[in-house]
């Protein structure tokens, strides 16, 4: 078994690399930071559902940065600079003042759009190496509750994510074994969409019935405890992040 | 214990009335069975008991409940968890925490228990459970018995007076299965626990269940003890029907009582005439056959030959090996060693028509093959990719299940009509080959014994192989020429129903069990050999 960290730990280190990432406002830091959380997903792998949910959230950032580039091509103020090629201009009515489709994209309009892909693109798999890194059971527990029912909305979202991989995987395959080598959207959607949701429901109900949110306290059977190396990470994480900003 | 008034139940926007004036009480220590056909309402039943049903799945509820004198109307599920503790269908799906202390325990931590007395009831249901070396153990890395065991444990931590079991053996092997009744059995002799739990494999558990609550689906309902239901029900195990089928005069529910009741049948002497099955040719080729995950080892050099017209079942304990093996036969895992052939083709390059018209897969959940909006829609899709007569899907479909209507969304049909579609569609291709995995789970005799007829047909008109893996005895033992029995990737026992079930007293069929040493494994073998 590996050392547990507690369950907050690696969430402020992701809020903290997230802060530099964006403050910094640098294609390094954000290269370095999803070199780092890699490294770290990779090193504490285990065979937990949600622990795909890296993977997942670094395919949805280079999306986001395939998007923004397309867009940044297209559309958006001139930047002057060294041009690459034209886009013809398409003209627009007279009510959009100051926006122009297409037109001439020189390396600083691309290289500028591409940076903002990054860092939003960084700031998403940060995210998802949280998630994968400990598990949002935990991460839950940790959390004070208030209210009863936004506890319960709490446990059917978090179990959601991680489970929609793992059920994706399975039902493409099925579907493959089925002969359909390309699986709409819809084929794929629909039986993850039903299944998840009867899934959050009877943990929602298994929950209710066990008392969950019952009692305005409660007692840990083993408390999470915040260790030295806890704070060490945290100290090392913020020391890191401050000079990454201020330099 | 448990006191239901005049208790009726339905769902909004359903015009089908759940429950209807059901009136009965139970008392402390005793066993209930609820049993009735797939979709009849026996979950909704015993969500009534702790309230689940209808504060955390809406309906509309006449009558009243309670439970050790609190009525369920007026309080929340939660509120009744050191009462009543519920174990769901599926387990993994109700597990809130990964390690195993850590879920025992969080039901206490919810109420608040205070620390010590925490620590000495996990240990407590740790030793009660045999649960002690898996304690540190995430819950995702265990097998489905000691899944289900924990699942007990976390409801029984809290030490409830009622333990409600929604199929709690129907995902496990026999043994395992045997495991969990008999843990049960002790809880309500020893502790006096009140058990009530729903079950479609009554031949595991009616020996043990002092009274039957038999939903007909038609809003009527039976109570009464065990033997008394049982003698007029619709759905029974094959124990029963070897009792109606020798006109016994009395119907028992262990195999103990029945052997007394037909000792004399035993003694007779039958002429028994074995039929050698012909030699056919090979359709599936496994050599030399080996799987690893990692560094974890899934199947381990295994080789057989199935040939055509045989229908085979592969059996053995959870995380033997059996899915490993159906999926590199069907080609969606591809061998670490050795080869797969069917019908001298790699399985794993086959694609799109091909595909369907060499192997038809039934996967462990049928649903995932499904994704239209209706009946039709479904039948519609498998008509043009198999570019068969427009119909003709549906109209097999109709066959296996009449009644069905084409509008139906796949979600709203029950378990056994699911599968039943699932299989038309799989059919349809025409395929050369049957895989299923784990295809009865969740149905009743009635459904089942359908199911079994289609593949029989299958696999005798066309001289085409049927390949399944099943913990089900009594289905092998109906439909399977050949058992191959799998333990710990290898292949511990080849050979015929015969042999391999009669070999291993845990996986004996309930006739079987009665007629021993007889060579009967089904009430149609016993009145076969009777006509004779």
């Amino acid at each position: 078994m590996k050392r547990s960290l507690h369950p907050l730990t690696m969430w402020i280190w992701a809020l903290l690399l997230i802060a530099a990432v964006v403050l910094a406002d640098s294609a390094w830091v954000a290269l370095s930071a999803i070199g780092v959380a890699t490294a770290l997903v990779i090193a504490r792998r285990d065979n937990s559902p949600w622990g795909g949910s890296y993977w997942i959230a670094l395919r949805i950032g280079a999306v986001i940065l395939v998007i923004r580039a397309v867009v940044g091509i297209l559309i958006g103020v001139p930047i002057p600079g060294r041009t690459i090629f034209t886009v013809p201009i398409i003209d627009l009515p007279s009510w959009m003042p100051g926006i122009r489709l297409g037109g001439a994209v020189t390396l600083e309009r691309l290289s500028s759009s591409l940076h903002e892909g990054l860092i939003i693109a960084t700031v998403i798999a940060l995210f998802g190496a949280a998630t994968s890194l400990t598990s949002p059971h935990k991460v839950l527990r940790t959390l004070p509750f208030f209210i009863y029912e936004i506890g319960i909305t709490l446990v059917i979202a978090t179990s959601l994510f991680p489970q929609l991989a793992h059920s994706a995987r399975r039902i493409r395959l099925a579907q493959q074994l089925r002969g359909h080598e390309k699986i709409s959207w819809r084929g794929l959607a629909l039986p993850l969409l039903e299944e998840s949701l009867s899934r959050s429901l009877q943990l929602a109900a298994a929950m209710d019935s066990r008392g969950f949110g019952v009692s305005r306290k409660r007692s840990r059977y083993r408390p999470e405890k915040w260790q030295m190396s806890d704070s060490a990470i945290v100290a090392i994480t913020m020391a890191l992040s401050s000079a990454l900003v201020l330099a | 214990m448990i006191k239901f008034s005049n208790v009726s139940l339905i769902y909004p926007h359903s015009t089908k009335t759940i429950i209807e004036g059901l009136t009965f009480s139970i008392q402390e220590g005793e066993m209930v069975l609820v049993m009735g056909e797939t979709g009849s309402g026996k979950t909704s039943l015993l969500r009534l008991i702790n309230g689940l049903v209808p504060h955390h799945t809406g309906g509309i509820l006449a009558g009243d409940i309670s439970v050790d004198g609190i009525s369920t109307r007026e309080v929340k599920p939660g509120s009744l968890a050191h009462i009543v503790g519920i174990v769901g269908q599926n387990p993994l799906n109700g597990f809130v925490t990964d390690i195993v202390e850590e879920e025992l325990a969080f039901g206490m931590e919810a109420l608040n228990f205070p620390h010590d007395v925490m620590r000495k009831r996990v240990e407590e249901v740790l030793d009660l459970l045999g649960l002690n070396a898996v304690r540190h153990r995430s819950i995702a890395t265990l097998s489905g018995g000691e899944q289900q065991r924990v699942a007990i444990g976390a409801a029984l931590v809290m030490h409830p007076k009622v333990l409600v079991l929604d199929e709690p053996t129907s995902a496990l092997d026999p043994i395992a299965a045997e495991e969990v009744l008999s843990l049960l059995h002790r809880l309500v002799h020893d502790l006096s626990v009140t058990v009530v739990i729903a079950e479609h494999r009554l031949e595991r558990v009616i020996q043990f269940v002092d009274r039957i609550i038999y939903i007909e689906g038609n809003g009527e309902t039976a109570i009464g003890p065990a033997e008394e239901v049982l003698k007029t029900a619709q759905l029974v195990p094959p124990i029963i029907r070897l009792a109606r089928a020798l006109n016994l005069s009395e119907v028992g529910t262990s195999v103990r009582e029945v052997r007394r009741l037909t000792e004399d049948i035993r003694s007779q002497t039958f002429e028994t005439t074995e039929i050698m099955p012909a030699e056919t040719s090979v359709v599936i080729e496994v050599n030399e056959l080996t799987i690893n995950y990692g560094d974890q080892r899934a199947l381990k050099g295994v080789s057989t030959k199935i040939h055509a017209g045989e229908i085979v079942a592969v059996m053995g304990r959870n995380g033997a090996g059996k899915s490993s093996l159906l999926h590199a036969i069907v080609g969606s895992q591809l061998p670490t060693k050795g080869q797969v052939r069917v019908h001298q083709k790699d399985p794993a390059l086959l694609k799109g028509a091909d595909r369907r018209r060499s192997i038809g897969y039934v996967p462990q959940e049928p649903s995932d093959l499904l994704y239209a909006q209706s009946v039709r829609a479904e039948c519609a899709q498998a008509d043009r990719d198999n570019e068969i007569t427009e119909g003709s899907t549906f109209a097999f479909l109709s066959r296996l299940v009449p009644h069905i209507s084409q509008e139906t969304h796949p979600n709203d049909l029950s378990e056994g009509q699911r599968l039943a579609l699932v299989l038309s569609i799989v059919l349809s291709g025409n395929p050369e080959l049957l895989v299923l995995d784990e295809p009865t789970r969740g149905l009743d005799y009635q459904a089942k014994n359908l199911f079994a007829l289609a593949l029989k047909e299958y696999a005798s008109t066309f001289n085409r192989p049927v390949l399944l893996a099943t913990h089900d005895v009594e289905l092998v033992a109906e439909l399977a020429h050949r058992v191959l029995f799998l333990a710990e990737g290898d292949i511990v026992a080849d050979g015929s129903t015969l042999d391999v079930l009669l070999s291993s007293p845990a996986f004996a069929p309930q006739v079987a069990k009665v007629m021993s040493p007889k060579p009967w494994l089904t009430v149609s073998d016993v009145v076969k050999a009777m006509a004779q």
